[in-house]
């Protein structure tokens, strides 16, 4: 009956353990004030008003043009695309990044050594290089083909089929996130106590379960708030496929009509509102999955009491 | 339950375990009857949870032999000599010993029910449903009767604590492992989780638990050891080593916690 208590204490308690009624009363509180507060928002409000009356009204922004391209279908269609890259590069660089993290892990030395290569070598070049690198890989190696090694052929394709602009792209942006990620997936394993594990284990777990039902899903919390990060950045690196060159991107997209139109600075703005658009949404996401993985560590208030 | 020659459970000849270059046990025999409170004390540093963890295999032993009900744990012995098990036989043998640890070690990310849970669901493949309600029942036995849904940091470390003793059980082990279960509680959670050992106790269950509360050990133990620098120094009854410790290790180490 005691853990009855607690919840109704909780609640600003007008009972008391037995569930009588209590025979004191809170004190009455005036609360502080805090004038300099007001007299700082007033400021900043003051501040912020000039400056947009400033630059709605500054005919160098070109607002007519704004407008106009905001949501012209090349533009979306950039939109779609760099959503679209973000997406997918996130979506292989996780489990790439997952699976070095558990290769490191695994005291297989060869596996270890595979993913300390991997991140070394893909956190250690610029981003640029190595999009620039898979966009020239079907000049590189004009064949893919699958062979019995020094023996003969069993089928081979043409490189330009498989190694696309848009595939270039993606495998340029997702094996370069991974080996970031893997650190960051590495850190947030390591903050986990060893006991979880050896309990784990204790009730006959296989490590793969280990993994994904003990061990990930607490990892979760911390790994989060770094990879929204992470994705946040991507959502930017998208505009570097140039490199590659992948010319549907939305960056590549304001500056195409920026070049036409000889008129980058409303054309910076159309790309800005969109790439802030798209990080507000990506931070919906993240506070979800925050919330929901913060669960037993946030939670504080108690839900469901004895019947 | 003393002088009927008990079926061994857990049998443990002369093992060794080294960390390193430091020997951690130094030639430990043991048995444990089926049925039997076997209860081990000794110096903190001493080898008290090398020896569990030895047990339920969270530690591989450097020499000689643990067995389980006649079975060879963590080996497979073919023509005299020892074959490692896979980790997949390892964790299935690892099912059959229930541990608690110092530190409860809940999932702090699953409800206490889902702790309970978890090892019959996922890795038993029981029924989920079924498995609910074992583990609601277990709860209750254990004294936490709804308070199933409740994450471990909405507990106080004695039902943390009973929480945990309540996931060991729901893999139905032949064998119990407590680690110092009430080393880490504030003094009033002690009694209610040494209430439940001895429950278990009463109902025939086999353990083996490593305590600092003589005054338990005495009262539970069928079986006492006393260990000192990585090895058994004397053995018997509690009242016998308790009251009449024939080594002076063991005297001067009684001296201290009472
Ligand atoms: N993983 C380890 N690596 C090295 N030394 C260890 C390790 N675990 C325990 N030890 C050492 O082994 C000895 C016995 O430890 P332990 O079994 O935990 O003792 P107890 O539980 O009796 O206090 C201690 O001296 C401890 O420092
Ligand atoms: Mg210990």
């Amino acid at each position: 009956m005691s853990e009855t208590s607690i919840e109704l204490a909780g609640k600003g308690g007008q009972l008391d353990k037995g569930g009588k009624p209590q025979d004191f009363v809170r004190n009455e509180v005036v609360p502080r004030r805090h004038p300099g507060r007001w007299v700082a928002v007033a400021l900043i409000l003051v501040i912020c008003i000039q400056a947009a009356h400033g630059v709605a009204t500054n005919p160098n922004f070109h607002w007519a043009t704004y407008a106009e391209h905001l949501f012209s279908p090349f533009v979306l269609r950039g939109v779609g695309w760099t959503l679209l890259l973000t997406v997918i590069a996130m979506a292989i660089a996780i489990p790439l990044a997952l699976a070095l993290v558990i290769m490191r892990d695994s005291g297989n030395p060869i596996l270890g050594g595979v993913a300390w290569f991997w991140v070394w070598f893909f956190r250690g070049t610029p981003v640029y290089t190595q999009l620039a690198f898979w966009g020239l890989f079907a000049v590189l190696f004009p064949r893919i083909s699958l062979a019995v090694p020094f023996g003969p052929e069993l089928f081979s394709i043409d490189s330009r089929l498989i190694v696309t602009p848009a595939v270039a792209a993606i495998v340029g942006l997702s094996f370069n996130e991974s080996a970031y990620l893997a650190e960051i997936f590495r850190a947030g394993f390591r903050a986990i106590d060893r006991g979880q594990t050896e309990a784990a284990q204790a009730i006959g777990m296989s490590q793969a379960k280990i993994w994904r039902r003990i061990l990930i899903p607490q990892a979760m919390r911390t790994i989060i708030p770094p990879t929204g990060n992470e994705t946040i950045g991507m959502l930017k690196m998208t505009s570097l496929v140039l490199a590659v060159p992948f010319t549907l991107d939305l960056m590549f997209a304001t500056n195409a009509i920026a070049n036409r139109t000889y008129l980058p600075v409303p054309l910076l703005l159309v790309a800005a509102t969109w790439y802030l658009a798209i990080t507000s949404l990506l931070m919906v996401g993240q506070y979800y999955l925050e919330r929901h993985f913060g669960r037993g560590h946030d939670v504080i208030a108690v839900k469901g009491g004895p019947r | 339950m003393h002088g009927i020659p008990l079926k061994p459970t857990v049998e443990l000849q002369a093992v060794h375990k080294f960390y390193g270059d430091f020997h951690a046990l130094c030639g430990v025999d043991l048995t444990i009857g089926k049925g039997e409170v076997c209860v081990a004390i000794g110096p903190s540093g001493s080898g008290k949870s090398t020896l569990l963890r030895c047990i339920n295999q969270l530690e591989i032993v450097s020499a000689g032999r643990i067995s389980l009900n006649g079975e060879l744990q963590g080996y497979r012995e073919i023509d005299g000599r020892l074959h490692q098990l896979s980790a997949r036989q390892i964790a299935e043998q690892r099912r059959r010993t229930g541990m608690v640890f110092q530190r409860f070690n809940l999932f702090p990310h699953m409800t206490a029910l889902q702790n309970v849970t978890e090892g019959p669901v996922h890795v038993k493949g029981r029924p989920s449903k079924l498995a609910k309600e074992e583990g609601n029942a277990l709860l209750e036995r254990v004294g936490l009767g709804g308070l199933g849904n409740r994450y471990p940091n909405q507990l106080s470390g004695g039902q943390q604590q009973r929480v945990a003793i309540a996931r060991a059980l729901a893999m139905d082990p032949e064998v119990m492992l407590f680690d110092e279960p009430t080393s880490a509680l504030d003094p009033e959670l002690v009694g209610e989780v040494l209430d439940v050992i001895k429950d278990l106790a009463r109902a025939g269950m086999t353990m083996m638990l490593v305590t600092h509360e003589i005054g338990f050990a005495r009262e539970v133990a069928d079986h006492l050891v006393f260990m000192d620098n990585g090895a058994i120094v004397e053995s018997g009854r509690p009242q016998e080593v308790l009251s009449n410790p024939g080594e002076a290790r063991t005297r001067a180490f009684l001296s201290k916690v009472f």
